[in-house]
């Protein structure tokens, strides 16, 4: 049984308290199936979620709201990313 | 860790934000809710995760004192998660977090006494503690 998660929307109240995410290039850094992603795709101008696990990627692309969510299989370590590209990197839950 | 912070570092715009959000091993409360208020079951035992957490908080002290990110600002919140069964908890953490953590049996029988009471909507919480921190490149 899948449990009701933050429903209270704490984590995405104090993410969007953190920082300005409208119109920002973004890249979420663990981003699993995609749960957090979908909670504040909408605001930045585009989102990059990248993970390790692929059923965890197919299932982020496959709830993703959003045609500025981009899904891919890379390491923290070694992104797959030109210099300064991104105004934002979140690390969730994946230090 | 250190290493992904400094590839994040490369990514990041001059003067970009890096954000570090994540659960922490701090015991907490197992509470049952329902209708019109609340009671605890015990306390479920996070500590099998403290490793990590130790290794995360290194990690950034390591690239704040290299002088690669600053700190902005440092914030604790309560993540809930809700389930509407014992069992459906006991299965989802076995299946998820069976190594993270620990529910004594005692916490366990206590929220089925609790969950006996039959009050409406009855569901089991657990509010883990989150940090987020917010850094500048």
């Amino acid at each position: 049984m899948r449990p009701l998660r933050d429903p209270e929307g704490a984590e995405l109240s104090h993410l969007v308290n953190a920082c300005e995410l409208e119109g920002k290039h973004v890249l979420e850094i663990g981003c699993g199936d995609g749960k957090f992603t979908r909670q504040y795709e909408s605001l930045p101008r585009w989102v990059v979620g990248i993970d390790l696990d692929l059923s965890d990627l197919h299932e982020a692309e496959s709830n993703k709201s959003s045609l500025r969510s981009f899904f891919i299989r890379s390491k923290g370590e070694q992104l797959p990313f030109p210099a300064q590209g991104f105004d934002i990197a979140i690390f969730a839950s994946s230090l | 860790m250190v290493h992904a912070l400094k590839e994040a570092h490369r990514i990041l715009v001059p003067h970009g934000i890096m954000i570090d959000v994540r659960p922490l091993s701090v015991d907490v409360p197992l509470e049952v809710v329902y209708a019109g208020g609340s009671e605890s079951a015990g306390i479920i035992d996070m500590s099998p995760c403290l490793g990590l957490d130790k290794a995360a908080d290194h990690a950034i002290e390591t690239v704040i004192m290299e002088r690669i990110y600053k700190e902005v600002k440092v914030e604790y919140f309560d993540f809930a998660f809700y389930w509407k069964t014992i069992k459906g908890m006991e299965e989802d953490i076995e299946e998820n977090w069976k190594d993270e953590v620990i529910i004594p049996e005692e916490v366990i029988q206590r929220a089925h006494m609790i969950f006996k009471k039959r009050h409406l909507q009855t569901q089991i919480r657990v509010g883990n503690r989150m940090k987020l921190g917010v850094y500048m490149k």
